[in-house]
């Protein structure tokens, strides 16, 4: 049984004024536990809007979401798990901190979980463990922190509830590279520990090509393609006429293999550098 | 929900009142006002409603939306009539019985209040229906623009106001943020007694102060690094000037005026001294 499904989920904005507009339209759509997907799309493709279905944020016009087999609008209750279960950090996440200390804001999530304060001092630990905060930084003003600490930090709130899917919208957006690996090495790392389902939006075909095990690619309110990673990065042109820009080393390496290298296709550094020293050797 | 306050909604269009100076539009919708309290009988008032409803279909704002406008003031419109026939005299009597007196004047009172009601909330709402809020802002300025010689900073006000209007469809849109992140959290909003829900806020009310006063610095530096200093001397992108359209509505406002005194005269008093 999927962990997460969709049934026919179509959402509009401002319905009922001149503005309205259809965000996502009939989307059908199967998560299995356990699976890591980056989900891909132009801006404004309807990424963020397709994520907050799955814990109830956004209600949708027509359509049924299931998760965990149960339908999330059936009863009040049902509704309120969806949260729990469905750990959700938004685009910009730093915004939402409020406590006086970083500890007692990771905190809020599993205190309105209704635990224990002992069984919130160990959530809140292990997700600062998960993310990389110092235990120092506990104690800190979560206004005191840096840009990158703040996203952490907030990111550890999510965790803290220890949701069965972790989703995360552009988690590494506005962060320097570093920044951003040590985000995407935490959540690889997250996910292999808990053996959480987790779904990633990003804008950056090279960061999901990295630690996904699969791809979903939105297009105007529409699921374009939903594959393994190499499945659809194959369709690079496919990816290319709806405005998604293929990593930089798949587009060398396409370029070597027009003028007759035959070295497969890559689409991070890491697998590139492989492929030249086992195969590069011989074809040269 | 909190998205349906309706301050400075701009309607986008192409009409004839989309097009007028804002300054003769708050000038007309002034005029309009008082006229509607010139009118003495029905046949005036009618007029009014007649001018009004030609206004809405002139403008190309969809009834539904110009209903919305109406529906805050339902209830104030009711309670007001309501008193009014129980509690006015005059005229002839038509109910009499026990505690209950109603008359002719009372009724007569009680609609004359409501369509004046009415009509006035349209017509404001109308202005700003068609006219976006920096084009407002700037013509409340220029009208208020004589009081500088009693040293009030007219254009500092109107630079406050200016951003502030322009800021509010912002703040809604960061409450709704704050708010979805923190329901991500399990944060319960509608259930609980009074205090319980108060607290509830906090978690919003905090980033979203932090926010603003964040925004505000970057907006202050912003401003400084473009030399804004404020003050005379400054000038327009767009200029404003009165175009031929817009004496022309100055003259049907004067000839509606007319029409009402004509009217009133004519077939008198509704209301009985
Ligand atoms: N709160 C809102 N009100 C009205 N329209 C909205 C709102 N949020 C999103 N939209 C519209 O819905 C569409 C999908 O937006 P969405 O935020 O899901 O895109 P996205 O793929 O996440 O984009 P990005 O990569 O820029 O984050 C866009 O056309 C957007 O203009
Ligand atoms: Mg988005």
């Amino acid at each position: 049984m999927p962990v997460l499904s969709m049934k026919g989920v179509t959402h509009l904005y401002n319905k009922g004024t001149p503005s309205q507009s259809k965000a996502i339209d009939n989307i059908n759509l199967d998560i299995e536990e356990g699976e890591l997907v980056g989900i891909i799309g132009h801006t404004g493709s309807g990424k963020s809007t397709l994520v907050q279905h799955f814990n109830g944020i956004l209600k949708p016009e027509s359509g049924k979401i299931f998760v965990d087999g149960t339908d999330i609008w059936s009863s009040k209750k049902a509704t309120r798990e969806a949260r729990f279960k469905v750990g959700l950090c938004f685009q910009y996440p730093e915004y939402q901190l409020f406590e006086e200390t970083v500890y007692k804001d990771i905190s809020f999530g599993p205190k309105n979980m209704g635990l224990n304060e002992e069984e919130i001092q160990k959530r809140v630990l292990l997700a600062a463990k998960y993310v990389g905060l110092q235990q120092e930084l506990l104690e800190k003003s979560p206004f005191d922190l840096s840009g990158g600490e703040k996203r952490r930090a907030a990111i550890a709130g999510v965790i803290a509830m220890q949701p069965k899917v972790l989703i995360l919208d552009e988690p590494t957006a506005g962060l320097d590279p570093v920044g951003r690996d040590k985000i995407l090495d935490m959540i690889k790392a997250y996910r292999e520990k808990t053996g959480s389902t987790v779904l990633l939006v990003s804008h950056s075909m090279e960061d999901v090509a990295k630690i996904a095990t699969k791809v979903l690619v939105m297009n105007d309110a529409h699921i374009e393609m939903y594959g393994t990673v190499d499945e659809v990065y194959s369709h690079s042109e496919k990816l290319r006429e709806i405005g998604l820009n293929i990593p930089q080393v798949s587009k060398v390496f396409e370029i070597l293999n027009k003028k007759g290298l035959n070295l497969g296709s890559a689409y991070t550094v890491e697998k590139a550098a492989e492929l030249i020293l086992s195969k590069g050797g011989a074809a040269v | 929900m909190i998205k349906d306050i309706t301050i400075g909604q701009y309607f986008n269009g192409k009409s004839v009142l989309h097009r007028l100076d804002a300054r003769m539009k708050i000038i007309l919708t002034v005029v309009f006002i008082v006229s509607i309290f010139l009118c003495q009988n029905f046949w005036s008032l009618g007029l009014m409603v007649l001018f009004t409803l030609m206004t809405v279909i002139v403008s190309g704002v969809p009834f539904k939306m110009v209903l919305r406008s109406i529906k805050p003031i339902a209830i104030i419109v009711t309670f007001t009539s309501l008193i009014n026939i129980f509690y006015v005299r005059g005229g002839t009597s038509l109910v009499d019985w026990r505690f209950i007196h109603i008359t002719t004047n009372g009724v007569f009172t009680a609609l004359f209040m409501a369509t004046r009601i009415v009509c006035l909330v349209v017509i404001s709402s109308m202005l700003t229906y068609t006219t976006t809020p920096t084009m407002l802002t700037d013509a409340i300025e220029k009208l208020l623009s004589p009081l500088k010689i009693f040293k009030i900073p007219v254009s500092t006000l109107a630079m406050m106001m200016t951003l502030a209007l322009r800021f509010i469809p912002t703040l809604v849109d960061e409450i709704d943020r704050i708010t979805n992140a923190q329901k991500a959290r399990g944060a319960n909003l509608d259930d609980g007694n009074f205090v319980q829900r108060i607290k509830a806020l906090v978690p919003i009310i905090v980033p979203l102060f932090v926010s603003s006063i964040r925004r505000a610095v970057e907006l202050a530096d912003a401003m400084d690094c473009r030399c804004y200093t404020g003050g005379p001397g400054r000038t327009r992108m767009k200029q404003m000037k009165f175009h031929l359209r817009d004496f022309a509505s100055l003259f049907v406002i004067l000839v509606l005026i007319a029409g009402i005194v004509v009217l009133n005269y004519y077939f008198g008093a509704v209301l009985v001294k």
